[in-house]
C-alpha cells in the first residue's frame, strides 16, 4: 500500500496529465469503471480552470477563437497548474505562455493583449484607497520634493502594439471592425480600479515616465526630471492636476532632507 | 483594515450562498435571507467584492466556507493560505467557519477540485493534525464537510462517516452535513445514504448544505455530478427531511455555483427549506401531544417522492413529512450497508 503522500502525488499527476497513471487496483467505484470515474476529476479540473482563464482573458478569447483558446488553456493548465488555491492569482504566466505557441508566432498582439487583461485582473483584486484632492494641501508646505503615493491598483504597461485600441474595440457596445489590421504602434497604458471597474487611459511617454517614477517611490523631483528629459515641454502642473483629478493620489508625504555635516 | 462588527448569530434556518451576480441586488433590496455564506478564497484580495461584503456583513449573519485548504493533504497545510483564511475571519468575523474532508493540493499543484481520501489511520492522523492546526490558528471550532465522490480507495479501512466521527472525537471539530454530497456519493459508490447520515454524531452537525446535481450517463454507468447547477431535487429534499427529523432544525444553506439563477430562485429554495423544517417540527409537536394524550394516531398515508411530478418538489416533502414513520422511499435500492470502500 502506497504512503498517502505518494498516493496523492500519483493521483494528482493522473488528474493533470489527463491520462490514467493511477493503478486501477487502487480505486473502486461501485459497479462502474474506476478509470472512467477518474476522468470526471480530470474534466472538473480542466474545465473549472479553463473557466477561470476565460473569465480573466475575454478579449484574448475573441482574438483567437474560443475553441483554440480552450486548447491552449488546457495545455497551460497541464504544464502550469495553479500553485495555490487563491484563483484570483491564477493566469499571471498565461500571456508569456501564449508567446511560446507556434501558431501565434505571427500574432504577437494576442499575448500583448493578454498581458493587458492580466493587469486589469490584478487591478480589480487590489484595494482602492480614498483619493486625496489638491485642496487638501492648500495650507501645507510640501517642500521641494514630496513623495506622492498613488493608488496601489495602478498598473502601467508599455507595448509595441496597439493593445488598448484592440481591447477597447472588443468591449460591449463597441462595433468591431473585423477588417481592421492591428498595426505595430507603441501604446503606453495606465489603468487602475475605480469601484467595480477599471479606468484605462493612453499616456504619452513623458507622462508615462512621470507616473512610473512616482509609482516606484522615486519622488516628485526625480519623476519630473525624467519626464522633462523625454519631453522638454512636459507640463508638470498639468500632469499633477490630472493625477489628482483621476483620483490616483492617496497621500503626499513631505520628505525631510538628510542633515549635512 | 478590520472593523468591529456587531456579532450576528446564524439562526437554525435557511441561508443562501452569496454569489457575485447577486451582490448589488442584495445591497439595494436587502431581501429577507436568514444568513449568507461566502467562499473564503473569493474574499482574500482587496477587490470591490470585499468592500461590498463589509456592507452586507452589517446586515446578515455570515458563514465563511473554505474550499482550498486541502485538509487531507499529506504534506500538511499551506501556512500562507491558512494565514489568509485567518485574515478573512478577522476581517468579517463570521459566526461559522467550515472546510472539506478532502485534498486538493499535491505535487506542488492545486487541482481546483475536492478529491477523496483513503480512509485509514494514516489519513486520520494527518487530517487530525491539520484540523487542530486550523482550529488553533483561527481560535475557534471549524465544521468539516463530507465529500461528494466518484471513486473510493480500495485500501480504505473505514468509511467516511466513521472517519468523520473519529475526527470529531479527536479534534472537537463540528460537522457540516452536505445532504446533496451524501446523495451523490451514495449513488456513485453504492451505499445507503440514510445510513451515512445516521452514522454521524448528531450533536456535532452545526450546518447543512443543500444543492442540485446533474445526472450523466456514461455507457452503462449513471453517475451523479455534484455541479450545484440546479434546484434541490426531490431525492435530496427527502434526505434533508430525514436529517432534520433526526437532528432537529439546523442552519441550512442553499448552494448554487454553476448557471446561477436570479436571486429570487435561491431565496425561494431557502424558503422551502424553512417551511419543510417548520412542517417537520410542527408534526413532531403534534405527535408528542397526541402521545401525551395517549390517543392512538391514525395511520398516515405514505407518499413517494418518485411519484411527485411537480415543479415544486418540496411540496411532496411536506406531504411526506406528515407521513410517519420516516420512509426513505426515493432512495435507490442498496446492496448491503454503507461502506465507502465497497
Amino acid at each position: 500500500m502506497l504512503p498517502l503522500e505518494h498516493l496523492q502525488t500519483t493521483m494528482a499527476r493522473s488528474v493533470l496529465a489527463m491520462e490514467p497513471m493511477v493503478s486501477v487496483k487502487m480505486l473502486t467505484a461501485g459497479k462502474a469503471d474506476p478509470l472512467a470515474r477518474l476522468r470526471i476529476y480530470q474534466n472538473n479540473t480542466r474545465s473549472s480552470l479553463t473557466a477561470v482563464l476565460v473569465a480573466v482573458f475575454p478579449v484574448t478569447v475573441r482574438l483567437v477563437d474560443e475553441r483554440f483558446f480552450r486548447y491552449v488553456a488546457s495545455e497551460f493548465i497541464r504544464r502550469h497548474p495553479p500553485v495555490e488555491s487563491r484563483l484570483a492569482r491564477y493566469g499571471a504566466g498565461f500571456p508569456r505562455f501564449l508567446k511560446t505557441i507556434d501558431t501565434l508566432s505571427d500574432m504577437p498582439i494576442v499575448a500583448e493583449t493578454a498581458r493587458l487583461e492580466w493587469a486589469i485582473a490584478e487591478a480589480l483584486d487590489t484595494a482602492s484607497l480614498p483619493p486625496r484632492s489638491l485642496s487638501d494641501y492648500d495650507k501645507t508646505d510640501l517642500g521641494p520634493s514630496p513623495d506622492i503615493l498613488l493608488q496601489p491598483s495602478l498598473r502601467l504597461i508599455v507595448s509595441h502594439w496597439s493593445i488598448l485600441s484592440v481591447w477597447t474595440a472588443h468591449q460591449q457596445g463597441t462595433a468591431v471592425d473585423r477588417h481592421c489590421t492591428w498595426t505595430r504602434r507603441p501604446e503606453r497604458v495606465a489603468l487602475w480600479r475605480a469601484g467595480n471597474s477599471v479606468r484605462l487611459v493612453l499616456l504619452d511617454r513623458a507622462d508615462f515616465a512621470f507616473r512610473h517614477s512616482l509609482k516606484h517611490g522615486l519622488g516628485l523631483e526625480h519623476a519630473a526630471s525624467r519626464a522633462h528629459a523625454l519631453e522638454p515641454n512636459f507640463d508638470l502642473v498639468s500632469a499633477l492636476v490630472r493625477l489628482f483629478a483621476d483620483g490616483l493620489v492617496t497621500n503626499v508625504r513631505i520628505t525631510v532632507p538628510p542633515l549635512s555635516n | 483594515m478590520s472593523r468591529a462588527f456587531q456579532p450576528l448569530a446564524i439562526p437554525a434556518s435557511a441561508g443562501i450562498g452569496l454569489r457575485s451576480p447577486h451582490i448589488s441586488e442584495m445591497l439595494t433590496r436587502r431581501p429577507s435571507a436568514g444568513w449568507l455564506e461566502i467562499h473564503a478564497e473569493n474574499y482574500m484580495g482587496d477587490g470591490a467584492g470585499v468592500e461590498a461584503l463589509e456592507r452586507l456583513r452589517q446586515i446578515y449573519p455570515l458563514s465563511v466556507h473554505g474550499v482550498g485548504l486541502s485538509l487531507g493533504g499529506a504534506r500538511g497545510l499551506d501556512r500562507d493560505h491558512l494565514e489568509r483564511l485567518r485574515r478573512v475571519c478577522e476581517r468579517f468575523q463570521p459566526d461559522l467557519v467550515s472546510e472539506h474532508l478532502a485534498w486538493s493540493v499535491a505535487d506542488g499543484a492545486y487541482l481546483n477540485d475536492l478529491l477523496p481520501l483513503r480512509y485509514d489511520e494514516e489519513a486520520l492522523a494527518i487530517v487530525t493534525r491539520n484540523v487542530e492546526t486550523v482550529q488553533s490558528t483561527l481560535k475557534r471550532q471549524v465544521l468539516i464537510e463530507n465529500l461528494s465522490a466518484y471513486v473510493a480507495f480500495a485500501d480504505s479501512s473505514m468509511n467516511e462517516a466513521e472517519f468523520l466521527a473519529e475526527l470529531v472525537a479527536r479534534t472537537g471539530c463540528g460537522l457540516l452535513l452536505d445532504v446533496n454530497n451524501v446523495q451523490v456519493s451514495a449513488h456513485n459508490l453504492q451505499y445507503d445514504a440514510t445510513a451515512f447520515i445516521d452514522a454521524l454524531p448528531a450533536d456535532a452537525i452545526g450546518e447543512i448544505h443543500l444543492a442540485g446535481h446533474a445526472t450523466n450517463q456514461v455507457g452503462a454507468d449513471t453517475v451523479l455530478i455534484d455541479d450545484h447547477g440546479s434546484r434541490v431535487p426531490p431525492v435530496v429534499w427527502s434526505l434533508y427531511r430525514h436529517a432534520i427529523d433526526r437532528l432537529g432544525p439546523r442552519p441550512t444553506l442553499i448552494e448554487w455555483d454553476t448557471d446561477v439563477p436570479v436571486l429570487d430562485v435561491l431565496l425561494g429554495e431557502a424558503m422551502w427549506a424553512d417551511m419543510l423544517t417548520a412542517s417537520i417540527m410542527f408534526n413532531r409537536k403534534q405527535a408528542a401531544r397526541q402521545a401525551a394524550a395517549a390517543k392512538p394516531r391514525p395511520m398516515p398515508t405514505l407518499l413517494s417522492f418518485e411519484s411527485a411530478r411537480t415543479s415544486m418538489p418540496v411540496l411532496a416533502a411536506f406531504a411526506a413529512a406528515k407521513a410517519r414513520p420516516v420512509m426513505p422511499v426515493a432512495l435507490p435500492p442498496m446492496e448491503g450497508g454503507y461502506h465507502a470502500a465497497a
